[in-house]
């Protein structure tokens, strides 16, 4: 145990030292989040929408009021000899509404009338957004200016509520997500180099010559860069929640346990990569490829993992974001304490085992390899 | 010279040397190391081929041999951070692995954490090996106030210097204060002062009954081991005292100064009598059977040839001459092809200045790193710069060469004066610096394409010029491999091969053979010689001193100032006082209390001899010297005075220029 500590404390006196690293390792997390944040966002807002308003009548003009009351679009001018498709294709706008002549006629004698909004589906995502959009807020116009014809009752009618995040926000679903993704990506990286390093360096020699054993050692290291992983972990939460707006919606102890066993788990991953690789340069494209493209694409922070086809969906099991992400968001969001999500405080910490347990079969001769 | 044979390494053993080659264990309590049968393969590759050594208690023995010889594999296995293929190796009677306890292991990189300072890197080492922390600072204070470091606890290893960062290294292996010490290449890249500081330690500690088994480059250190075994190709190809080893050959060796050297040296190769030629700077190192016949033969061959015979000298053989003899019938001559130059044959009565500088100042904020230099290389001149560490050398090559502006102080070079800079100039120069390597995850082949393209070489010649490089580095038709896995000396060769692939008309050589096995250095030293002889003026920086006979011409820095110049005769004779051998009754205490009696750096251990260096005459000094250990019951047995070597005369004029106040190191 006092050997454990020893290692630990050596660690981070060599990660301390270098001023420089410590500063990148605390704020680089932080910049990456607001980045996150800020910049991963499923709102639609400001796109630019071109109006064709064949009709150019009170009505007409009163529906192009309705959406651009939304907020989601901003109102380009465009040579009114340009075709649809042209403007798309130019990128002047990404929607166009055509609203048909007689448009006002019509709605007042209460047949069926047409608008047509050509969508540009580059970004499927956005796109899917905008066709929901178009059918709310042509029924809200509808309903606004008492327009709604004759409606025949459906046998079963489909009664949407929206639970957790009525308002959609997307912030309260990116934002413990990212909080997961930037802690998967900064601690496992410093222990892993902090490894690689002793190899490069060949200060490992020295480490080799005494008579400490593999789970001291590796120990000591994953002891150290857990540590200043709960000092990432704390800036991380505390900026996030700011940022996000977000708040505990229950007790915040599943949170508190599932960081520890995640904040493990990770470093543990670092200390296994970097028992496995040589040198420094090959350890970041390591850690950097595994930790952010799998935690990024794997994890359901973005994308759920039931969209992921089968043949690729297995390897989230192995990604440690993917729990604490659940974690997170029923910590933020859900609020379903334990009973929800205990496996995935179990999965972590026999992850994190499972990850300690191959740097240890690695370095377990504590001797050169030939 | 057919005793060498490779499957009984003792054959080659003089009959008085009694060696016990597989032993039991047990009965032997005096045996600290004891290694039988060892092997160790790399894949296919077989690094140690069966080594059998027994090393008693308090020995210093020290390891010699080419680069991948199989050394540090030894002492990977020996510190036990490496499973042995086959064989055992025991440490007082217990496997290597299970004996790290007792052993102490200072590796070639060191193993300093540079972040860390002096005190931190003593506490984890002390914490590895379950040391308590009063005994890591007892101990830790100790030794650092044996090596004079205890000022620089608070410093980062990585800022420290070469030499401390050797003794700092030296102390972390002493701190678990282990019965048998391993120290692989301890001295490379450290200055001649700190060196000699580094070895008396040793013999110290040996003193105290430590086993210290040390491999070195460098065999003027190995002649200060008591015993050394001479590997070659993963075997032990001879062992015994570095006495015997010299001996043992059956040759002398004459010292010759003749008008042409370059001209004497082709002539003498093909002599009956002569088995082999050395060219240094002022003088050929000739060895012959038999010492009339040879200088008969020798003084004969020249004057046939209308050379003029200046002196000749004899002396015994070196371990140098010794270990490349050796070497040489086990591997053969390597040649060293020409190089394919496309100049006019130079005739050195026309040469004129290649490299000079006038009143040279560098001053760094307040640090004067230059101070006043002048000097000057002339075409087909090989020039030495030495120095301590910091004393100013690189700083100097690199004003020189119009790397760093001076301070002041006038510069020319290749014919350009004030704008060194230009194409022009820089075609005509070279520059190689230890620290020059290739690209290590590209081919060779790949390097010297790169290298002939930045510095212009012209098309039709790269091909002729690559296979020159090729042949030169001995990689023939192995061009294709990566650079990353050729062993430092090879590598260190291609680097110098692709320096001069363009055929610059100056060199800059700044520590080219840090490293580098003696056979790679003859090498090396013949190359460099090929190039004087076409008029390449060549300055060399070394901290290697008997390469340093080498030169033309040398110059001695300390504290940035040039304190000595001359041919190297020259700068020996100059030296004032007279350096006496000595075989005492008891050699350690012996030069503790001469220690006590003399300034320090006169007295140093070598093996079983004493070299001091007095002011007097020899006969007063002898005369004193018996009288001095007479009182303390120790007795001469054996005194003669012998010519000051280089690395002597460095280490009186750094001490002298230090007692004057002079900074040398910071």
């Amino acid at each position: 145990m006092k050997r454990i500590i020893a290692q630990a404390i050596k660690e981070l006196k060599q990660v301390t030292r270098d001023r420089l690293t410590l500063a990148l390792a605390l704020v680089l997390p932080l910049i990456l989040l607001v980045l996150y944040g800020k910049v991963i966002s499923f709102t639609v807002t400001g796109l630019p929408l071109v109006i064709r308003d064949y009709d150019q009548t009170p009505r007409s003009r009163q529906y192009v009021e309705t959406l651009m009351a939304s907020g989601s679009y901003k109102l380009v001018e465009a040579a009114p000899d340009e075709k649809p498709e042209t403007l798309l294709a130019k990128e002047q706008a990404r929607i166009v509404v055509i609203i048909p002549p007689q448009f006002e006629r019509d709605l007042e004698r209460g047949r069926k009338a047409e608008v047509q909004w050509v969508i540009d589906a580059t970004d499927s995502n956005t796109a899917t957004t905008l066709r929901g959009q178009a059918a709310a807020l042509t029924e809200a116009f509808l309903r606004e200016h008492g327009l709604k014809g004759a409606e025949i009752a459906p046998v079963i009618k489909a009664e949407t509520r929206i639970w957790f995040n009525p308002g959609g926000d997307s912030d309260k679903y990116i934002g413990p997500g990212a909080m997961a993704v930037v802690l998967a990506l900064f601690p496992p990286l410093l222990a892993a180099l902090a490894m690689s390093r002793e190899t490069e360096q060949k200060t490992i020699l020295q480490v080799y010559v005494s008579s400490i054993s593999a789970h001291e050692y590796l120990l000591g290291k994953t002891l150290a860069f857990f540590i200043l992983a709960v000092a990432e972990w704390a800036l991380i939460v505390l900026l996030g929640m700011w940022l996000f707006g977000i708040h505990f919606v229950a007790s915040p102890i599943p949170f508190l346990v599932g960081t520890v066993v995640y904040l493990f788990c990770c470093v543990a991953f670092g200390v296994m990569t970097g028992a496995s690789i040589r040198d420094q340069a090959s350890t970041i494209q390591a850690i950097a490829m595994v930790c952010f493209l799998f935690s990024f694409l794997l994890s359901g922070f973005m994308f759920p993992i039931s969209n992921i086809p089968a043949s690729i969906r297995w390897i989230s099991n192995f990604v440690p974001a993917r729990y604490f992400i659940e974690i997170t968001r029923d910590a933020f969001v859900r609020g379903g304490g334990w009973p929800a999500v205990w496996p995935s405080h179990v999965a972590l910490l026999v992850l994190g085992t499972l990850f300690l347990f191959v740097a240890w079969r690695k370095m377990r001769n504590m001797q050169l390899e030939d | 010279m057919n005793t060498l044979m490779e499957t009984a390494p003792n054959t080659f053993l003089p009959n008085e040397i009694k060696v016990s080659w597989n032993t039991p264990a047990a009965d032997q309590p005096d045996i600290a190391i004891r290694i039988a049968g060892l092997r160790k393969s790399y894949g296919t590759i077989q690094a140690v081929r069966g080594v059998d050594l027994e090393i008693p208690k308090g020995e210093l023995f020290g390891l010699i041999g080419p680069d991948g010889s199989g050394k540090t594999s030894i002492f990977q296995i020996l510190g036990g951070v490496m499973q042995a293929t086959s064989g055992e190796t025991t440490v007082f009677g217990q496997n290597a692995r299970d004996a790290r306890s007792s052993i102490g292991y200072l590796t070639q990189s060191f193993s300093l954490y540079q972040d860390m300072s002096v005190e931190e890197n003593l506490l984890y080492v002390g914490m590895l090996r379950k040391l308590s922390k009063r005994e890591i600072a007892e101990r830790g204070g100790r030794y650092l106030k044996m090596f004079d470091m205890d000022r620089f606890t608070d410093r980062l290893a990585g800022k420290l210097s070469g030499g401390m960062k050797q003794k700092l290294a030296l102390v972390c292996a002493l701190i678990a204060e282990p019965k048998v010490l391993l120290l692989d290449e301890p001295t490379t890249g450290v200055d001649p002062v700190s060196r000699r500081e580094f070895w008396d330690t040793l013999a110290h500690l040996s003193g105290t009954g430590m086993t210290i088994v040390v491999a070195t480059p460098y065999l003027d250190e190995a002649e200060r081991c008591q015993r050394v075994a001479l590997m070659h190709d993963g075997l032990i190809r001879q062992i015994g005292s570095p006495a015997e080893i010299r001996n043992g050959l059956g040759l002398h060796r004459l010292e010759l100064r003749t008008s042409d050297l370059g001209q004497a040296e082709d002539l003498l190769q093909s002599g009956r009598e002569i088995v082999d030629v050395q060219r240094f700077g002022d003088r050929l190192d000739v060895m012959v059977r038999d010492t009339a016949k040879g200088e008969a033969e020798a003084r004969q061959t020249l004057t046939t040839a209308g050379l003029e015979t200046r002196e000749i000298t004899v002396g015994e053989p070196t371990l140098e001459n010794a270990f490349v003899s050796i070497l040489r019938e086990l591997n053969g001559e390597q040649r060293i092809p020409a190089f394919p130059s496309r100049r006019e044959p130079f005739s050195p009565s026309r040469a004129g200045i290649a490299i000079g500088a006038n009143g040279l100042h560098k001053r760094f904020g307040a640090f004067h790193a230059v101070n006043d230099v002048n000097l000057e290389v002339k075409y087909g001149e090989i020039y030495g710069l030495l120095g301590a560490n910091g004393a100013g050398k690189t700083t100097t090559i690199k004003i020189l060469c119009g790397l760093l502006a001076p301070s002041s102080g006038a510069i020319e070079l290749a014919g350009a004066q004030g704008s060194l800079r230009s194409s022009q100039v820089r075609q005509k120069i070279g520059y190689m610096s230890q620290k020059f390597s290739l690209y290590d995850d590209l081919t060779i082949n790949a390097n010297l394409d790169f290298f002939a393209g930045v510095y212009q070489v012209p098309t039709e010649l790269r091909e002729e010029r690559k296979r020159w490089v090729l042949e030169f580095s001995g990689l023939e038709g192995k061009g294709d491999i990566l650079t990353s896995s050729l062993p430092g000396g090879w590598k260190q060769r291609v680097a110098f091969g692709a320096a001069i692939m363009h055929e610059p008309q100056v060199l800059f050589l700044d520590e080219p053979t840090s490293g580098v096995d003696p056979l790679a250095r003859r090498a090396f030293w013949k190359m460099i010689n090929q190039l004087a002889d076409r008029g390449v003026a060549i300055l060399v920086t070394t901290h290697y001193l008997e390469e340093a006979e080498q030169c033309n011409r040398l110059g001695l820095m300390v504290a940035g100032k040039l304190v000595a110049q001359g041919t190297p005769t020259n700068i020996k004779a100059a030296q004032p006082g007279q350096l006496l051998e000595l075989i005492v009754s008891q050699p350690q205490q012996a030069a503790n209390l001469l220690k006590l009696e003399m300034e320090p750096w006169r007295v140093s251990l070598f093996g079983d001899r004493l070299h001091v260096i007095v002011e007097s005459d020899a006969e007063t000094g002898i005369r004193q010297i018996i009288q001095q250990l007479k009182q303390h019951n120790l007795q001469v047995l054996k005194a003669q005075p012998e010519r000051f070597s280089l690395e002597d005369v460095f280490i009186a004029v750094v001490e002298q220029v230090r007692k004057k106040g002079l900074r040398t190191e910071d």
